[in-house]
């Protein structure tokens, strides 16, 4: 099988199965998409408290509780993305491609066309892609890598200042609050960045569910077992 | 050089200019120009605000739930009056109902203020103008408790009390340093006091300074802080809670209690301290009592203040009552209505800002402001360096409020006459028995000795009536009344599409309001015109002068060199300058003002 | 002969033993431990009174004011056995020429040794007429008595970083002192206005200690500033049980629920109000019942309604068009979801045409 190495994309047969994502991405992926789904909703609640609830304060500790669950989930996921960046030195060549976008060349910006043209309808099939089509691969660096790094750097900054400035806490991310001003506005930021992250995972949802069904290869259960199996022949 | 004849003055500008920059012991910035005669009389007055920052834009566009906290920063030292004037002018656009209790507590924090404001007023900013505190190193403290005992029963009285105090400042002054007192005027023929009453005033400086931040404390524990406590629109934004679960996280006992004691304090202290020591002073300056008059025997204006009823700003609630008295006709008081077009007007004819016709006053709710800093052909020196102001031209950041073209003066002072001419009684006794007691006519109230009187006499009924409010907030809570805040309207998607609302105040400085238009829940324009903008102001087109340039006209100066006479009756005034000045749009689109007091 | 700390408070009948009783408090509430309380003691029977003038510009005096409200030290204390305030619009008795004369004899005779005290900030635009001092703009006279000073304090949120004057649209220009004093020290103490005890801590600190304080990224002062109004609120177990103020004067007011949901900025606001507290410890914001409005914190005036947690955000490029970040969110998420759904749509007819083409190709096949 041939695949022009940049873009992922299967120039010709014979098709054969691929073991593309490792067992530490898939790992990673799960539990990140475990961390995202708590966040986002404790994240909610954070920015929109649930209605009050009476008696003493010291028989409840909800609030703190929902706190709590996002600040563990926020500190899971950031370990899990620094674990994830080790991998993607030492795992394959699939284990980077979130973390960059090759626009300096020509044959991904083709193919990104290719596959562009084919999501506004415009071809009526899609090329074969070993790992993430260009689309994707954009999408997974613009929206969630980044996405990710933003919510991961204003959210411990936010963690930050329960310690206060003058600690370690703040040695390592009071500047955040020096280049955005002011600690609302960090805080409106990480609540807005959690909207494009949500919007992400919208599109992503969508996006996975429907190349599962219409592209020629195998998606969901790649994520599974790791393995990209293919359906049909590459078209030119 | 000409000179202009104005309401039975003479402005003759060919003496000698006095140039008087900063004026020290006030709010904001002040600077006064005279010219004297060859016998050092006073014959020409200029008084220019030199600060301008130009609030009105700025709330443009903002929740009028807000406005309160921004006009609030208009001033830090008759702290709160701005930010009421707001809620009141908002509640009364959108028609807001507020609670009884809110509007007790309301006024319990605004007499509070009363209280302190002309306290820190009388001695600090004040007092140094009648007051040698280097004389004082000289008394005998024993003659000084004396003289305290006899005119007072407070306590700090004692020979070794005042010793204590003189030799502090025997050291203070040994030391060379003289910090706030350094280059004052003293020793200067204009101090009349015997060493003795400059010792015992300068002594009652110091504690009053001490004292003065304990009757804030009644603002800090309904508002959070002073300066600049917290409001709310629809009531106030504390709860209480005497005897529930966690009252502990409300306005409780222990706090009522804290405020009672406070109330009791502060009457001992104004009665016992401040008004002996200003009847004392004012024995020794009787001449003051026809100094400084200005409009005050003329015209004079009050909006009222101290609502007994809440939401009911007409005389029938006022305990303070509204009026205006023109051409001294105590006879015949005038009603004020803020709402009417011809009534409450700004100039822009000798202030730094442009509009169509500059001939024409025009109502708050029709200003325009729009800086435009020019000076006159007769200036001296370069346009940011200015030796002498030309007042035939543009001469201030302050505008010229007039009410039916007329200038007025505001303050304790015409508060005091028009309630007086509206016949109230407390008022009516209170000064009677001044009077009395310098044995003075009624016209002494006319001067810069009145100024202060009046003041210090407000100062007392504020704290016994800071008691009767909170007599009326006790007796509220044992009828079970605890509600504070009326929230049914609080949220913007039950307001009416436009609205637009005044209501009146009357700051310690004097008259107060706010005028706000409201366009899909947000603040279309907002204007103040302030106390201190009726005072300060420039000429008018009608080149007639306001309340400070009248009543330094015609002062004798004992030397010009040492301006003393001009801060004693521009200080009788309490300015409060940080506010007189409006607001601007960018690109000069139209705009409305803020000035603040 | 000098008036020192030590002597005022002998005078005041505090005897040595207490004295000293002060010193090791002070030194063990500033974490300093013995040699610190020896320095202390050293530094209040020794030293001169340092000269201070304080300059202000466009300003409301609520700094000056709050200043005066000082406990502990009290401010008489302050003005007259501490500094030298040689210069000061409110409280001065000399005015005009005699005051300005105060000024420059300050400047000549301690040259390098006084300290600047700023409340308020100047104006740039108009040439800085917007506020005139000595018929002068008022930014001249700051550069001009900046030059030889020691140290500057910007008081208060004016001073430090613009406030009021200088919300949108800033019509003056008005400009926080550390952008047009860029050679000296400033120490930034904002707050509208700040604490009383935190002003005189702070320049009782610089007079103790002979130096100044430590400041954070932002240029205020660790020992006052590090830590957020929330994190020492007493109100902040209900924050963590999740009892909540929903309106003004409801059941939770009444018991102290956290404000958090009436807009409460404690969260976000670097201050010590929640454990100096105001007018001598009496109380603060949130103890009465109102949220904090972030009043230490820059530009505090431009980030939407004081009675929401969140910053109202402007849509660069849409004028007029505000929202809050849940809108902005929502908004384009139902955007994504209307594309995703047509595109779905479009999708599925294709795949369902491409099936049924397959099927009759197979057909055909057969």
């Amino acid at each position: 099988m041939r695949v022009e190495p940049v873009s992922g994309r299967v120039i010709s047969g014979p098709l054969e199965d691929v073991y593309v994502y490792e067992a530490p991405v898939r790992l990673w992926h799960w539990v990140t998409m475990l961390c995202i789904i708590a966040l986002g909703v404790t994240g909610y609640f954070i920015g929109s408290p649930p209605p009050a609830i009476g008696g003493e304060a010291y028989d409840h500790f909800l609030f703190g509780w929902i706190r709590m669950v996002h600040e563990s989930a926020g500190v899971i996921l950031v370990v899990a993305f620094l674990v994830r960046i080790y991998w993607a030195v030492m795992g394959n060549h699939h284990a980077r491609s979130i973390f960059y976008v090759p626009l300096w060349s020509g044959e991904w910006w083709k193919a990104l066309k290719d596959q562009g043209l084919y999501s506004l309808f415009l071809k009526r099939e899609s090329q074969l892609w070993v790992g993430h089509d260009p689309i994707a691969q954009a999408s997974m660096f613009f929206m969630f890598t980044l996405g990710a790094l933003f919510l991961c750097v204003t959210g411990l900054a936010l963690f930050a200042e329960q310690w206060g400035w003058g600690t370690y806490w703040m040695m390592w991310f009071g500047w955040v609050f020096v280049l955005f001003g002011d600690p609302q506005m960090v805080r409106t930021l990480h609540h807005l960045a959690m909207w494009y992250m949500v919007l992400f995972a919208f599109i992503h949802i969508y996006m996975v569910f429907r190349e599962d069904i219409m592209s020629g290869g195998s998606v969901i259960g790649t994520m599974v077992n790791g393995i990209r199996m293919f359906k049909r022949e590459p078209r030119a | 050089m000409a000179t202009i004849q104005t309401q039975g003055y003479t402005l003759d500008d060919s003496g000698k200019r006095i140039v008087v920059d900063p004026i020290t012991r006030i709010e904001g910035h002040l600077r006064i120009e005279v010219n004297v005669d060859k016998d050092n009389v006073i014959r020409n007055a200029v008084s220019t605000g030199t600060m301008w920052r130009g609030l009105e834009v700025i709330l443009k566009g903002r929740d009028p739930r807000d406005a309160w906290a921004f006009v609030e920063r208009i001033c830090g030292v008759c702290t709160g009056v701005h930010a009421l004037a707001s809620v009141r002018a908002v509640e009364d656009a959108l028609g807001i109902l507020i609670p009884k209790q809110a509007n007790v507590i309301r006024n319990l924090m605004h007499s509070t203020l009363y209280a302190q404001d002309h306290l820190v007023h009388f001695y600090h900013l004040h007092a140094l103008d009648w007051v040698d505190v280097v004389s004082a190193l000289s008394a005998d403290p024993k003659k000084t408790s004396e003289l305290a005992q006899s005119i007072s029963p407070w306590p700090n009285s004692s020979p070794g009390y005042f010793r204590e105090v003189q030799n502090r400042l025997k050291k203070f002054v040994g030391s060379g340093q003289l910090g706030i007192f350094a280059n004052g005027y003293w020793g200067s023929k204009a101090y009349k006091l015997p060493p003795e009453a400059n010792l015992m005033a300068t002594t009652h400086y110091l504690e009053a300074l001490d004292f003065q931040k304990d009757i804030v404390k009644i603002q800090t524990i309904f508002g959070g802080k002073n300066p600049h406590p917290n409001w709310l629109v629809g009531g106030v934004p504390c709860s209480i809670n005497v005897d529930g679960a966690g009252a502990v996280g409300a306005i409780n006992m222990s706090q009522l209690n804290m405020i009672g004691d406070i109330i009791n304090r502060t009457i001992e202290f104004i009665d016992q301290v401040y008004i002996p020591d200003l009847l004392a002073i004012a024995s020794f300056y009787k001449d003051w009592a026809k100094i400084g008059g200005g409009l005050s025997g003329q015209n004079v204006m009050s909006y009222g203040e101290f609502p007994d009823i809440a939401n009911d700003y007409s005389n029938n609630s006022m305990l303070l009552p509204s009026g205006v008295i023109l051409g001294g006709d105590l006879k015949k008081v005038h009603d004020v209505d803020l709402k009417a077009a011809d009534q409450v007007q700004e100039w822009v004819t000798h202030s730094w800002y442009k509009q169509g016709d500059e001939t024409k006053g025009l109502h708050p709710f029709d200003g325009v402001t729009d800086p435009n800093f020019v000076l006159g052909a007769k200036t001296k020196g370069t346009r940011t360096n200015i030796e002498n102001l030309d007042e035939s031209a543009k001469y201030s950041w302050v505008k010229s409020p007039r009410w039916k073209g007329n200038p007025v003066e505001v303050g304790p002072l015409a508060r005091y006459i028009v309630a007086f001419a509206r016949g109230n009684k407390e008022i009516t006794e209170q000064v009677n028995m001044v009077l009395k007691t310098l044995d003075v006519p009624v016209t002494a109230l006319f001067s810069t000795l009145g100024r202060t009187a009046a003041r210090g006499l407000e100062a007392s009924w504020s704290a016994h009536k800071m008691k009767y409010f909170f007599n009326q907030l006790m007796a509220n809570l044992k009828a079970g009344d605890f509600a504070t805040a009326n929230v049914e309207k609080w949220e913007p998607s039950t307001w009416p599409t436009e609205a637009k609302g005044v209501a009146p105040c009357e700051a310690p400085r004097g008259a107060l309001a706010h005028w706000v238009k409201i366009k899909n829940t947000k603040i279309e324009s907002y204007q103040c015109v302030v106390p201190t903008t009726w005072n300060a102001g420039p000429r008018d087109a009608r080149n007639q002068i306001g309340a400070y340039e009248a009543a330094l006209m015609n002062t004798p100066m004992v030397n010009p060199a040492q301006p003393l006479e001009i801060l004693r009756t521009i200080h009788s005034f309490d300015p409060c300058l940080a506010c007189a000045t409006h607001v601007m749009s960018p690109e000069g689109e139209e705009l409305v003002s803020v000035k603040v007091r | 002969m000098n008036d020192t700390y030590y002597e005022l408070m002998r005078r005041r009948g505090i005897s040595r033993r207490s004295f000293l009783k002060f010193c090791s408090l002070t030194a063990a509430s500033l974490g300093l431990g013995d040699a610190g309380a020896q320095q202390i003691a050293q530094a209040m029977q020794t030293k001169p009174r340092t000269p201070v003038i304080w300059l202000e510009g466009l300003e409301c005096t609520c700094c000056s004011e709050s200043f005066i409200r000082s406990a502990h030290p009290l401010a008489k204390d302050v003005v007259l056995s501490m500094l030298s305030l040689d210069y000061h619009m409110t409280l001065s008795a000399a005015a005009g020429q005699q005051l300005r004369e105060n000024a420059l004899e300050t400047i000549a005779k301690h040259k390098g040794n006084y300290i600047l005290a700023v409340e308020g900030n100047p104006p740039l635009a108009e040439d800085g007429m917007y506020c005139i001092y000595y018929g002068r703009p008022f930014v001249e006279v700051l550069r001009e008595y900046a030059k030889d000073a020691k140290a500057i304090v910007s008081w208060g949120s004016c001073a430090s970083w613009g406030c009021i004057q200088a919300a949108k649209p800033n019509p003056t220009q008005a400009t926080p002192v550390h952008k047009v004093i860029t050679d000296k020290p400033v120490i930034k103490v904002p707050g509208c206005p700040p604490i009383a005890e935190v002003m005189t801590g702070v320049l009782t600190y610089i007079l103790t200690f002979d130096r100044l304080p430590d400041l954070d990224a932002q240029g205020r002062p660790k020992m006052f500033y590090s830590q957020r109004v929330h994190d020492k609120c007493y109100r902040r177990p209900h924050f963590d049980a999740g009892q909540f103020v929903e309106k003004f004067d409801d059941a939770g007011a009444r018991q102290g629920f956290c404000l958090y949901k009436v807009g409460c900025k404690g969260p976000v606001t670097y201050n010590a109000c929640s454990t100096v507290r105001w007018n001598e410890g009496t109380s603060f914001p949130i103890q009465s019942g109102h949220g904090c409005i972030g009043c230490s914190e820059d530009a505090f005036w431009d980030k939407g309604s004081f009675y929401d947690h969140l910053t109202t955000l402007t849509v660069p490029g849409l004028a007029g068009v505000e929202g809050t970040a849940d809108k902005i969110g929502l908004t384009v998420l139902a955007a994504a979801g209307a594309a995703v759904a047509a595109h779905a749509a479009v999708s599925a007819i294709k795949q369902a045409r491409s099936k049924t083409r397959n099927d009759q190709v197979s057909e055909v096949e057969k």
